[in-house]
């Protein structure tokens, strides 16, 4: 086994895997791939071509992109908003994010902002801003893992500060942060042949202006989510299991339909 | 008062560091981002105080050190570009790290070289990070065994590290091309 680490997607990516250095790094070449289409603050991204897009604007993407945002779409629907990519304008004003232009954007939380022509293209609907933070280090992970075992890897482990997969025919243990003193470590639970990914916000918590934030919005109406537990998904994708921790955490609901549709299950501590 | 907060202090320093990875040696780090290089040669940089207020400008961060560990990898006399290390610490994580530059000063790749995680406030006391100095991977002080577990949490930003790579960048272009 080797193990390595590179900053990418604004954390720290560790890759471990059975095979060579040439395997680890087409696993971070896909991990920079996704960092280079999906970053809300590169403006040469997708996701900034999206957001300076005029309404009614024609978009063709990286088909990467393009399988991210289908996905969003999805759990949107399934989720009545809950999950919602478009809540951008949101964390901009809450200082999250930095402004990818000078007009306000205003958060409708209610309005489609895309639809697919026939021919693969993006239509943009409504003007908006949408940030994939939330499940673009997942889709990083499921590809990372797919380059490690395209070089041959015959277990590893890929894990996008915190969102997890693991393959091969061994247990991996894997801890999770105590939600109250995050710098401790709950005992280690198992994982094999599957993605778990946290989400809890003693890392993003803070006030503004007299009110508490953090980076977690609830889609249906743009709040920051406050809740001091930590919401973990075990799915069998690393992208199921980041965006579905979004849904667990705003629902409270550790049954919610999303989770059977997508094959996960979800523990609150 | 007082002894409440020496307490807790006190046993914050006896402790292990709750996570600690040891990834990469330096001599591992120089193999993997110079795979030709068949000689690295120390040349460390100390920056004058205009040096260190042009940093800050092109970075828009305090160059914060004047002293900065850099290799250069030559193959034969070419040389095929520099290694700089340097150390950050985060809210309550130290990280060793390794920056490979181009003869240009171009970021080639970024590498953890060890990551270690503590239970709380004893990460900015220097005696903390003096029981790390010199550990690496080939003098075994931080192997935890085969058995490490990965964490699973809400993403912790990697900010400091991100800044810590851009003030290498910006000293690159100043200092080290041609």
């Amino acid at each position: 086994m080797i193990r390595r680490a590179q900053p990418w997607l604004g954390t720290i990516v560790d890759i471990t895997a059975d095979c060579d250095q040439a395997g680890l790094n087409a696993a971070f070449a896909q991990i920079a791939q996704v960092h280079r289409l999906m970053s809300f603050h590169d403006p040469a991204s997708d996701i900034a071509r999206f957001n300076q897009a005029a309404t009614g604007a024609r978009l063709v993407l990286n088909a990467h992109t393009m399988q991210v945002l289908q996905l969003a779409e999805q759990l949107r629907l399934a989720t009545d908003g809950i999950f919602n990519i478009g809540c951008a304008p949101r964390l901009v004003e809450n200082g999250l994010l930095p402004a990818p232009a000078a007009d306000a954007v205003l958060y409708q939380p209610a309005q489609a902002l895309m639809q697919w022509a026939a021919d693969g293209a993006l239509f943009k609907l409504a003007s908006g801003w949408i940030d994939v933070g939330g499940i673009a280090k997942g889709y990083a992970v499921d590809l990372a893992v797919e380059a490690l075992q395209q070089a041959g890897a015959q277990a590893g482990c890929v894990n996008a500060g915190g969102d997890l997969r693991v393959f091969g025919q061994r247990d991996w243990p894997v801890s999770l942060r105590h939600p109250q003193q995050p710098q401790r470590l709950l005992p280690a639970v198992p994982l094999r042949d599957e993605a778990m990914a946290t989400s809890a916000t003693y890392f993003s918590r803070r006030e503004q202006y007299g009110r508490s934030i953090s980076a977690l919005l609830d889609g249906r109406d743009g709040h920051s989510i406050l809740g001091t537990s930590s919401i973990s998904i075990r799915a069998p994708r690393c992208v199921l299991a980041d965006a579905l921790t979004k849904v667990v955490m705003a629902s409270a609901d550790p049954h919610h339909p999303a989770l059977q549709r997508w094959q996960a299950t979800a523990l609150i501590i | 008062m007082r002894y409440r907060l020496c307490l807790p202090l006190a046993a914050g320093l006896a402790c292990l560091p709750a996570y600690a990875v040891q990834y990469l040696s330096v001599e591992q780090v120089q193999k993997l981002a110079y795979p030709d290089a068949t000689a690295y040669r120390a040349q460390d940089v100390a920056l004058s105080l205009a040096q260190m207020q042009q940093v800050e400008k092109l970075a828009g961060l305090p160059a914060r050190s004047v002293n900065w560990r850099v290799f250069g990898a030559y193959n034969g006399d070419k040389l095929l570009g520099y290694l700089v290390l340097d150390d950050v610490i985060g809210k309550f994580e130290l990280i060793s790290y390794a920056v490979a530059l181009n003869p240009d000063a171009s970021i080639r790749q970024v590498e953890i070289l060890a990551y270690r995680e503590s239970h709380g406030s004893e990460i900015r006391l220097p005696a903390w990070r003096r029981q790390f100095a010199g550990k690496s991977a080939s003098t075994g002080g931080l192997t935890l065994g085969g058995g490490i577990a990965n964490i699973s949490g809400a993403t912790l930003s990697a900010s400091h590290l991100t800044d810590g790579v851009r003030r290498i960048a910006a000293i690159a272009q100043l200092v080290l091309k041609p």
